[in-house]
């Protein structure tokens, strides 16, 4: 037989279950075309060029930075195309698109990359890129008078201009019914156009198991509670805002979320308590997204607290291992 | 409603392709290279010298440590050579080579009454015939079998839970008689410990002949488990069986349970009834490249090149070979190591089922990994502060008390090498 076969030689195991980072990617990509194409019907041809304009942001931003700090672009991890499209999602369909670019370029370059990539990030880009935007209003507002003259738009904005449901609320308003709410409704931002296609999104993750019930049904159950116990329509609160998009695709987010199933318990609880907070006592805008970031600066210390025993460790033992067995000599060298 | 532990995952278990195979004799070698540490313990020292003439069955090696096995030449022959020779995990090893007389004598055991042995003549002929867990882990057996506390289970490992491997199944079917009297010796020696078959429910063949041969007995019993891996580690064993943990850090013993793997059963009833030492024992050769898959009795020594060239060769696109299961084992970067006591598998991989070694990725925190850790530990963590340098951390995450089934790295979407940092971390 001949002997020198060219042989593969790593280390166990040598077996693989097949998952990659990139399908749970792309899978969250499929998840969301539920809710973009309801508003593409709403808001015509202003949904996709606002997210052709946060995916090429993302994916050159990407690039970019990791060019720049010597490391080879990852792109076919396709985060950089789902941070993209979460950034656009989480704007109105009205928003200027130099704006959605910058609130990408800050989620990309400094949420994620420059704090090492993918896994390194302690926020989710997403929303820590959409929330700058936000809070740097004044400083970007001068971005404003330099792109106006670039300005694109399409039939579909003037649908927008109308109050979104949660000003609504706030503003004791008559709602919408309650059926059409669910269904679809016009209004807020892109991805506050169908609660039920952010919800068939979510079941399809739930089903290709990339995520589990524990964060966003913690997390909607707070607000619900909440919500009820503080006298408002809790339904309607569900239903409405980022909540829903919040709940299943961005508290959910693997990297910046506790690593435990109890873990993530105590974080969706404690998200949906600063919701409420926000939205019953606060400013109606994002409440969502800044809880969330809020909690994710926690998620270490969650993960501390709740780490679990190993198998057969008792509690006591825990406590022994940091003391020193009776009998113990001493030695002192010089 | 089947038993099994906590976490763990079910994984293919490939086991189609050989479980149906009797198990055949492999034709003669040329030449063993027997290592002569199979065993965890002190080394053997050599008992032969180069030029020598061996019988088979004649020790070559033995050590006066207690925590040790001797071990034996499967064949008579010339001791050709004794010195290092590359083995199953990749380290060389002190071994002596045998050229085997083409012509070999008829070994003849005859049984003679065991049942007037007291227990230390009994556990001396154990020894003497260099027996040790044959499941892979390589504990000499007469050591195991005399703990300090008082032993209530003696459980009888049949899981086989690594893909691929069925040697442990064809055991059962084709030597059950061998096993049970070598579960009742053993169980003699744990003062009548009760005996329990944990066997997973894939092999329910195997299940049901056990069952009937036992229906007689009061204390020994079949307990189905679930097909779930690493249901043939000993704690997760232990638990699903009898539901005691072991504390980390802590021997089984110390919850009154002894666990002991079928093969090695067999092996003791041999030893004791037939004062037949360990020299051979049932190998699965298998996997997408191996041309006739099956279960082969293999003399110990006998070299990989030897048993893949005497059952047809390899497929062309093999590559890769794993010498013990795929979840554990180690890949072979030529064919010169020996199939030693503790090796229950050999797999040849074609391109298309081979995992290579690839590019990996930071952790994402999926969690997958803490989900189905066996013993509850966090090696999303562990790896992180390995990459990092950072092994004090990765030791208070668990990286100490982590036994390498491979999970892990098995489920890792980023495809990071955890077990291999987790290695580090232990070392550090």
């Amino acid at each position: 037989m001949e002997r020198n076969l060219s042989l593969l030689v790593s280390t166990s195991p040598h077996l693989h279950a097949g998952d990659q980072v990139a399908t749970a990617m792309k899978d969250v990509i499929i998840a969301l075309m539920p809710v973009t194409l309801v508003a593409c019907y709403f808001f015509k041809f202003n949904v996709p060029f606002l997210i052709m304009v946060c995916i090429l942001t993302a994916m050159f931003t990407e690039v970019l930075f990791r060019r720049l700090m010597q490391k080879e672009p990852q792109l076919s991890d396709c985060s950089a195309i789902l941070t993209g499209l979460l950034v656009a999602l989480s704007f109105s369909a009205a928003t200027p698109w130099w704006l959605a670019a910058a609130a990408t370029f800050i989620a990309v370059g400094f949420a994620k990359e420059f704090l090492g990539g993918l896994g390194w990030n302690r926020f989710n880009p997403a929303l820590f890129g959409r929330v700058s935007v936000i809070v740097f209003a004044p400083w970007l507002t001068y971005l404003n008078n330099e792109f106006f003259y670039w300005r694109v738009s399409f039939p579909g904005i003037d649908t927008i201009t109308q109050a979104t449901p949660l000003t609504m609320l706030q503003m004791g308003l008559p709602l919408p019914n309650m059926g059409t709410f669910f269904i679809a409704t016009q209004g807020g931002g892109i991805a506050e156009s169908s609660a039920f296609a952010l919800l068939l999104g979510g079941a399809y993750l739930l089903y290709r198991k990339h995520i589990t019930w524990h964060i966003p049904v913690s997390m909607m159950a707070t607000v619900f509670i909440g919500t009820a116990l503080l006298g408002q329509h809790p339904v309607y609160h569900l239903l409405s805002g980022g909540l829903l998009l919040g709940a299943f695709y961005m508290a959910t987010d693997w990297v910046t979320s506790p690593i435990t199933k109890k873990g993530q318990i105590i974080f969706g609880v404690c998200i949906g308590i600063i919701v409420v907070i926000f939205r019953v006592l606060l400013a109606p805008t994002e409440g969502v997204a800044f809880a969330i970031l809020i909690m994710n600066a926690f998620v270490p210390l969650i993960d501390r607290l709740t780490k679990r025993l190993k198998f057969g460790e008792q509690k006591e033992q825990v406590i022994s291992q940091h003391t020193v067995p009776a009998g113990t000599k001493m030695t002192v060298k010089n | 409603m089947v038993k099994t532990f906590e976490r763990g995952i079910s994984i293919p278990d490939y086991k189609e392709l050989t479980e149906n195979m009797p198990i055949q004799d492999l034709p003669q070698p040329s030449e063993l290279i027997i290592p002569l540490r199979q065993h965890i313990g002190a080394p053997n020292r050599r008992l032969v010298s180069v030029g020598e003439r061996v019988k088979a069955g004649q020790i070559i090696g033995d050590s006066d440590a207690s925590v040790s096995a001797p071990v034996h030449a499967g064949l008579s022959g010339i001791v050709r050579e004794i010195g290092s020779r590359l083995t199953q995990t990749g380290q060389l090893e002190d071994c002596v080579v045998i050229e085997v007389d083409p012509e070999q004598e008829e070994l003849t055991c005859t049984a003679d009454d065991a049942t007037k042995l007291n227990k230390d003549e009994i556990v001396q002929r154990i020894r003497a015939a260099g027996i040790v867990g044959m499941g892979g882990a390589g504990f000499p057996t007469h050591i195991k079998i005399k703990p300090q506390t008082k032993v209530e289970y003696l459980i009888l490992n049949g899981c086989e839970c690594e893909p691929y491997l069925t040697c442990d199944h064809r055991l059962m079917l084709e030597y059950a008689d061998e096993m049970i009297a070598g579960a009742r010796i053993l169980s003699h020696l744990l003062d009548d410990a009760k005996v329990i078959f944990g066997i997973e429910v894939n092999k329910q063949d195997a299940i049901d002949l056990v069952r009937a041969k036992l229906e007689k007995e009061e204390r020994m019993e079949v307990v189905p488990l679930d097909v779930k891996y690493p249901q043939g580690a000993e704690k997760q064993l232990i638990y699903a069986a009898v539901g005691r943990s072991v504390p980390p850090g802590k021997l089984p013993a110390e919850v009154g349970v002894v666990v002991q793997n079928v093969a090695t059963a067999k092996a003791v009833a041999d030893a004791v009834i037939y004062r037949k030492p360990l020299t051979e024992r049932i190998v699965t050769l298998t996997g997408s490249a191996a041309v006739q898959p099956g279960n082969y009795r293999v003399v110990i020594g006998t070299t990989l090149a030897h048993l893949l060239e005497s059952t047809g060769g390899l497929k062309q696109d093999v590559a890769k070979i794993i010498m013990g299961g795929p979840m554990t084992g180690w890949a072979q970067k030529n064919l010169e190591a020996p199939i030693i006591k503790g090796c229950g598998g050999v797999i040849a991989l074609t391109r298309d089922q081979a995992v290579a070694a690839q590019e990996y990725y930071a952790c994402v925190r999926c969690g997958k990994c803490v989900d189905h850790c066996p013993m509850a530990l966090y090696p999303s963590y562990i790896g992180m502060y390995a990459e990092l340098g950072r092994y004090d951390l990765a030791q208070e995450w668990g990286a100490k008390d982590c036994f390498e089934c491979g999970i892990c790295a098995y489920v890792c979407p980023s495809h990071r090498p955890l077990i291999e940092f987790i290695r580090q971390s232990k070392r550090a």
